[in-house]
């Protein structure tokens, strides 16, 4: 008796010798290794730009006072008293949540168990936090996404629980796509169980192709060029 | 006619009738068509991307085989358990039994057309599971017990109106909440984030799957994606076996062109790729951390359900699809006639290909038809689908199997026979110019006769020009000598 996985790696290899696909495309990749990147400043330009037009905001400031500053700003707007957060060793920006709770903004330490009832408990107490502040593995010029790998300190939630998002992302991280990232970091995507790249708040048009933003995840998104 | 070709023909007549339907239609595909105009041409080298995304299909589909097996082994070494679903009927038990033996009791799903395709909500719900749809138009489709009819946008078909009726009858909303459509996709977070809370399993499809690494990759607008795939004990991924690219530059190289192509955006607003449940810390007993949050459990459930017997047909290219919704976007027939009309879960061009590729040429094989067969949806492929090609294929596959009317069977061969020798070709020329001239008026023909009729009875036909293409054509070589 076969197995299922057998029996459909059989058919597929019973398709492909039947079959009728087109010669072409199928060739090695065609693409070139990439040109030389473009300047910091270039790439800081165009990634703020692709940003503002997705509705994200795009904030400069260095050292943990100013970033703090600028987020604890964020936080009056939003009426947030309360943050999510990746550990400070990966925020890029030492010191930042010391600073942070100096300003009054109180930073909810979790972690999510994989026991079911109390893992529903911890997410239920997630839910009302105002902010979540994450640091970025890179920036793309080129779509104004900053990409996000999940770890130890690395919570996926933090970007995608509260209604707003500041990640603080160091200039030099930026690149001019994602292309040019993975052909950097072949292996970026298996570096943590979540690679994500966020480009701007959470949206939808699925009503009359209206508009809308913060349907699931946050409606605003700030992103602090450290330099 | 055969029974699912007439029942096409009343579905398209049903569309045709609704006037609101019409409208909708024309404004959702005409911004999308041009968001996705705008966006191919910002790129500095978009024929070359578009390139580039085909050969990272074909290669993958060329192999398909050792790819799929190297991402169930590259997936199994990184802690998710792969299952393999031959039939629609096997992906549901799987997934079924998957929540029974958790003792789940609530799913959130993120939109996955893989899903509706083996219809797993009846399924889950059958086994005592309930599912929620989080997408927010598919939250408004099963509040309304609908059908989606476009597989980007899944609620074109409704009015904000609608919308708001139905969120006034099914969740009370108040008239503050449902006052604008800010205010309803306010309502619709706060009503879904409380399932997302609650939810024991989430379930999502695959946009492409890496074989290299064993990640999944899934990309949203919402968010709704990333709480389906972040907040439950459990992921399940359904995985169309078809979706796999070999490597991450691969997987690069497509998502250059899918937001663009869907719905004119460079990039979507979460790329969301997944490399195995969440890691556990290096120390037994957590003494070193691990991943904060994410799944402890992460299933894959590999679909084929025909996919692998179409790699062997004519329709094989059609497998590099990467379900964008660019192709019914451009589609003159899709843009009059909608989603519904086509009465499969795929409509558009590449459903006229998938639905008969997939559940047979006998129930599907009429949407083939309903193509002028005049190549946009092949001028928009981000993979360069021949997509005119695989509607002939259909076409032609059902001409084998006698699938068309017996006058058409009948006609077809005298045609044939006449096309085919010039000599016969002018004579039977000469002699339809000479009746249509003794039908026309005023050089129309408001009515032909005999079954030509029905082509008559919505609009007027031109009488031929006096003298025949061929005869003015020979003259004019004349002429010229």
């Amino acid at each position: 008796m076969t197995s299922p996985r057998e029996r459909i790696l059989a058919s597929i290899r019973g398709g492909l010798l039947r079959s009728h696909l087109p010669a072409d495309g199928n060739g090695p990749p065609g693409r070139d290794a990439g040109s030389a990147a473009p300047a910091l400043r270039e790439m800081a330009e165009q990634f703020s730009a692709a940003l503002a037009a997705l509705a994200g905001h795009v904030h400069r400031a260095s050292g943990a006072a100013g970033v703090a500053d600028v987020i604890a700003g964020i936080a009056r707007d939003q009426q947030a008293a309360t943050c999510i957060s990746w550990d400070d060793e990966h925020l890029g920006c030492p010191g930042l949540l010391d600073a942070l709770s100096s300003r009054g903004l109180t930073r909810v330490a979790y972690a999510v168990s994989g026991d079911p009832e109390r893992r529903l408990a911890e997410a239920a107490a997630l839910a009302g936090v105002g902010l979540g502040v994450t640091g970025a593995h890179a920036a793309l010029a080129d779509t104004g996404g900053i990409v996000l790998v999940s770890g130890p300190g690395r919570g996926r939630l933090v970007s995608v629980l509260p209604p707003v998002h500041v990640a603080v992302v160091e200039e030099r991280r930026l690149r001019p796509s994602l292309a040019a990232l993975l052909r950097e970091e072949p292996g970026l995507l298996d570096s943590g169980s979540n690679v994500v790249i966020v480009a701007g708040p959470s949206r939808t048009a699925d009503i009359e192709m209206t508009l809308t933003h913060g349907v699931h995840g946050p409606k605003h998104v700030h992103v602090i060029l450290t330099a | 006619m055969t029974e699912p070709a007439l029942a096409f023909h009343r579905r398209i007549d049903a569309a045709l009738a609704d006037a609101r339907l019409r409208r909708a239609l024309a404004l959702t595909t005409g911004r999308l068509a041009g968001g996705r105009a705008a966006a191919f041409d910002a790129l500095a080298d978009a024929e070359a991307c578009r390139h580039e995304a085909r050969r990272a299909r074909a290669s993958a589909i060329a192999s398909l085989d050792s790819h799929l097996d190297r991402f169930a082994r590259e997936a199994t070494a990184r802690g998710c358990t792969v299952h393999w679903a031959e039939t629609a009927a096997d992906a549901r038990q799987i997934i079924s039994g998957i929540a029974r033996e958790r003792g789940i009791r609530l799913a959130v799903k993120s939109k996955s057309m893989a899903t509706e395709e083996v219809e797993l909500n009846e399924a889950l719900e059958h086994a005592g599971v309930r599912v929620v749809e989080t997408d927010l138009g598919e939250f408004v489709v099963q509040l309304g017990g609908d059908r989606p009819s476009h597989i980007i946008t899944p609620i074109i078909h409704r009015s904000r109106q609608d919308v708001a009726a139905l969120f006034q009858e099914k969740l009370g909303a108040a008239p503050a909440d449902v006052a604008d459509i800010p205010a309803m996709t306010a309502l619709a977070r706060r009503v879904l984030r409380a399932e997302f809370l609650q939810a024991g399993m989430g379930i999502s499809g695959v946009n492409l799957a890496v074989a290299e690494t064993g990640s999944i990759c899934i990309v949203t607008n919402e968010g709704n994606g990333r709480l389906t795939t972040t907040l439950p004990r459990v992921h399940v991924a359904l995985l169309g076996l078809e979706r796999i690219v070999p490597t991450a530059a691969d997987l690069a190289a497509v998502l250059t062109v899918l937001a663009r192509s869907a719905t004119g955006q460079a990039s979507p607003v979460y790329t969301n790729v997944m490399t195995g449940p969440r890691r556990p810390g290096a120390a037994p007993g957590g003494q070193q951390a691990g991943d904060p949050d994410g799944p402890d459990e992460l299933h894959i459930v590999i679909l084929d359900n025909g996919r692998s017997r179409l790699l062997g047909t004519p329709l094989a290219e059609i497998l590099y699809c990467v379900r964008c919704g660019a192709c019914l976007n451009v589609c003159p027939v899709y843009r009059l006639i909608g989603g519904h009309a086509y009465g499969g879960v795929y409509p558009g061009p590449v459903g006229s290909v998938v639905m008969p590729g997939l559940h047979g040429a006998e129930d599907w094989s009429e949407l083939a038809h309903a193509s002028s067969l005049c190549g946009a949806c092949r001028d928009v492929c981000p993979v360069k689908i021949d997509l005119p090609h695989l509607l002939l294929a259909v076409r032609r596959d059902a001409a084998a199997r006698r699938l068309a009317p017996v006058w058409i069977r009948a006609a077809m061969p005298i045609y044939a026979a006449v096309a085919t020798r010039p000599w016969l070709y002018r004579l039977a020329g000469r002699a339809a110019a000479r009746l249509a001239r003794a039908l026309q008026h005023e050089g129309w023909i408001r009515r032909l006769p005999g079954p030509l009729a029905a082509w008559t009875a919505s609009r007027d036909f031109p009488a031929p020009a006096s003298r025949p293409f061929v005869a003015e054509h020979h003259a004019r070589k004349a002429a010229a000598r």
